[in-house]
Order: structure tokens, then sequence, then C-alpha cells
């Protein structure tokens, strides 16, 4: 017998405001973003293999194709939309797109949010580095010649803008 | 997925009590992302998952005894022991492994518990923790038990454990001046499952071995040790006792043929494994290798 799943309400934090949002118990995050109008997270192989559903919830990185959403009950949840929500790109967000480290771009916003992971824990990088931390990203159309040097001019661009 | 209701208790007993011993579609689930991909395939369908998030903080902590034994609660996230300071302390091996367990997102949701639980035989930190001798405190209805991890697991994604027991906590014993390694060899891309895993830990004093403990891991059913192959390696090390050790391990592993490699082939990545994998734990660099 299928159960009937019974909607359940849940309250979180998402790109800085308090929200509220009613759920099914097997529905993910990346579902439960959809319905915020949030597409920046989209599920691309579905086995936190890809990066494509990147999100930060209370502030690491998470796959959000493998994470139930009932799980989201009282968390800080961040999504790529935020970062330039103060209407200016983030200094990565400008990186990717002064690089070219992109084609169909599909992948970029999982890019985008794990390299701000990575400079706020590690702001000098090197490439090996680099390569590890975002050996869980994929990009299908082999970018990623361009990333690394996104990456490493996003890091440049941060440290101007913590001196300056 | 299909629907399903999701319980949220707020201590382990609870949670072994809602768990029961006879349904099997009623599952404990921690960070589920292992989980999550056997619903998404169909291949578990629960009715209730018993959420093991909102129980005591203390079952997610990891700390260094004096003596040097590490307690690592099973609601410790990979990432958390990746860079805990107790772990590179007591065990720098597992945090080493970490390093290349999956990627960085999962290691953030991923608890050990789930991972020993989970009894996936590519799993990278098994082959370790039984190299290291560790043990887990199981939580149940009536007793709780210690079990060392090499007997938790019973075959492929099955381990020892009733419906209603749950891994409380891992408990690594001091390594004192152990010397180990964890190598695995992926053969599609390098952030494949493994098609293998060895872990090797030898106690030793310069050539002489008193102790070695070897495991395979992901091209058999379950971890397993290679016992005649430890029993070599306390022949002292040479270049011939690690060539034999390796053709021993090969030959006794049971090696099982699946899609990241044939047995045959495996067991020649046994038989290279092995060796490399004594010699990075003794730091001896061979030829082929950049570093040990």
């Amino acid at each position: 017998m299928v159960p009937t799943a019974a909607q359940q309400t849940i309250r979180f934090t998402l790109n800085g405001k308090p929200v509220e949002a009613r759920i099914l118990p097997h529905h993910n995050l990346v579902e439960m973003l959809q319905d915020f109008g949030l597409f920046g997270a989209r599920e691309s192989c579905g086995q936190g293999l890809c990066g494509c559903c990147t999100v930060l919830v209370n502030g690491n990185a998470v796959s959000g194709c493998l994470y139930l959403a009932a799980f989201i009950d009282g968390a800080d949840v961040v999504t790529v939309e935020h970062l330039a929500s103060a209407g200016t790109l983030s200094p990565v967000q400008e990186a990717f797109l002064e690089t070219g480290a992109f084609q169909c771009g599909f992948c970029t916003p999982g890019f985008v949010l794990m390299v701000h992971q990575l400079l706020d824990r590690n702001p000098e990088p090197t490439e090996e580095d680099i390569r590890h931390y975002l050996s869980g990203n994929l990009c299908r159309c082999a970018s990623y010649r361009e990333i690394i040097q996104a990456v490493r001019s996003a890091a440049e661009k941060r440290k101007s803008c913590a001196t300056g | 997925m299909m629907p399903f209701e999701i319980a949220e208790p707020r201590s382990l007993r609870e949670a072994i009590g809602l768990l029961g011993r006879d349904d099997p579609s009623v599952r404990p689930i921690a960070g589920g992302t292992a989980l999550m991909l056997m619903m998404k395939a169909g291949v578990f369908r629960p009715t209730r998952l018993v959420s093991l998030r909102s129980i005591e903080p203390a079952f997610a902590r990891t700390t260094l005894g004096a003596e040097g034994e590490l307690r690592i609660g099973a609601l410790a996230s990979l990432s958390s022991l990746e860079h805990s300071q107790a772990v590179l302390n007591g065990a720098p091996v597992i945090a080493k492994a970490l390093r290349t367990l999956s990627n960085v997102r999962v290691r953030n949701v991923a608890t050990v518990g789930g991972h020993l639980a989970h009894a996936d035989p590519h799993m990278d930190l098994p082959p370790v923790l039984i190299a290291l001798g560790a043990r887990v405190s199981v939580l149940g209805p009536s007793c709780d038990r210690l079990i060392p991890v090499e007997n938790l697991f019973a075959g492929y994604y099955e381990t020892v454990l009733a419906r209603d027991e749950l891994i409380a906590e891992l408990i690594v014993p001091p390594q004192g001046g152990r010397r180990a390694a964890y190598l695995k060899c992926t053969t599609r891309s390098a952030d494949d499952w493994p098609a293998l895993g060895v872990a090797v830990a030898l106690d030793t004093d310069g050539t002489a071995v008193h102790e070695a403990r070897i495991v395979i891991s992901a091209a058999t059913h379950k971890p397993t040790r290679p016992v005649a192959a430890e029993a070599i390696l306390r022949d002292g090390i040479s270049d011939a006792v690690l060539r034999r050790a390796g053709a021993a391990a090969a030959e006794e592993a049971g090696v099982i043929s699946d899609t990241h490699g044939s047995a045959a082939y495996k067991r020649q990545l046994v038989r290279v494994y092995v060796e490399r994998a004594v010699r990075a734990a003794l730091a001896i660099p061979t030829g082929k290798q950049r570093r040990a």
C-alpha cells in the first residue's frame, strides 16, 4: 500500500529572509526551491556527482538533489540568486564572466557557489587545491581551464577588495 | 520518489523505539546521501524514515582521550572528521582517506554512522577502520554491545545489526607508533567509486614487523583481511616479501567482477596495491612513486 504523505510546514531563512514552506516529506531541496521561483540550483545527474544542484545550508555546500526538504526546517539556506541580490555581481561571478568560464552555463551556478566556499575557507588556493575542491563539479562543455583561471582571478579580486 | 513519513525523535533511545524489529520499510536516516540514491532508484521504498538529525548533539562529537583513544559520535559528518584536530592527531590516515571520499558536498552531509551502517563495500572508511582495530558501540532496545568494525559487515550492503539497533559511537584505539595507509584505485574517473581499496596498518621496529593488518575492500563483497598475506609481512620487510604478500593477497581475497573491472583485472590490482600500500605506510619510495 502506498502511504499517503501528509504535508508539513517548515520555517527557515532563505537568502536572508525568514520564509515558510508547505512540503511533502519525500520532496528534495531543489524541488522545494522551485516553488520559490529559484531555478539556479538544478538537478542534473541526480546523484550528487555533478554539483549543478549546489545550495549552501547553514554555511556548508550540499547537493540539493540528495537533501530532503524536510531537513531544511530551521536552517539558513543560500542559493546562487543571493550572490547578486544587492545589484552587483560578486567577485567570483565577475571573474567567471571576464574569463569566459562557461559555455552553456548549466553548471555555472554550482561552480560559482563552490568557488565562494573554497575562497572563504582558503583565500589563496593552489591549482592543486582548486582541482581537488572542484572535483565534484562537472562541466560537460569542459571549460575547466577557464574555470581554474576564474578561481585565480576571483581570489585576486577578493584580496584587493579586502585590502583596498 | 514514493511518498513516506518522517519521524523526528529527540533522543537515540526514542529513535530505537520508533524503528521496531519487524518492518523493513521503516529505516533510520542521518545525512541521507546514500539512502536518497536508493530511494530515487526505487531500490528502497520506505513507508517511514526515522530521522536521527535531532537526537542529542553529543552523538556528533569527536574527542581524543589522553591515551590516544579516538571517540567519534555516529552523527559526526565526514567533513567534520576530515578537519578534526583530534582525528589528525589520533589517526591521520582517516583524515587522509576522507580527502578523496566522494566530494565536498557529500562529506558535508554524510555521517560516519550512516557510512558504516550502509555497508556498501565500495566505501572508503570501513577498510581503514578495520586496519586500525576500531569498534562501534551499538545501542538496541534491550542491550547495548561493542562490535569490532571487522565483524560489522555480513555481506554486500548487509550488516549484523538488527533493524532496531543503531550505531552510537565509533571507537578507534590508541595507535601509538603504528604506521597506516589507505590507497584506492578508481578505473573510470578519479572521483569514481573505487574498483579496489587497500588499507594497511603495521606495528614495526626497523624492518621487523610485529603485527600487520591488510584490508581489501570494493573488489570484494565486504571488507576482507587476507591473513596469509599478513603473515608473510611478519617475515620482515623486503622487496621479495612485499611481492609475496601482494601475490598471496590476490590469491586469497575473493575478488568479484563488476562494472569496475573483471575479477582477473582486480586480482592484478590487489597484487600491485598491497605492495604499494605497505610502501606508503612505511614511506618506502619506489621508482614509480613520485612521493611515498
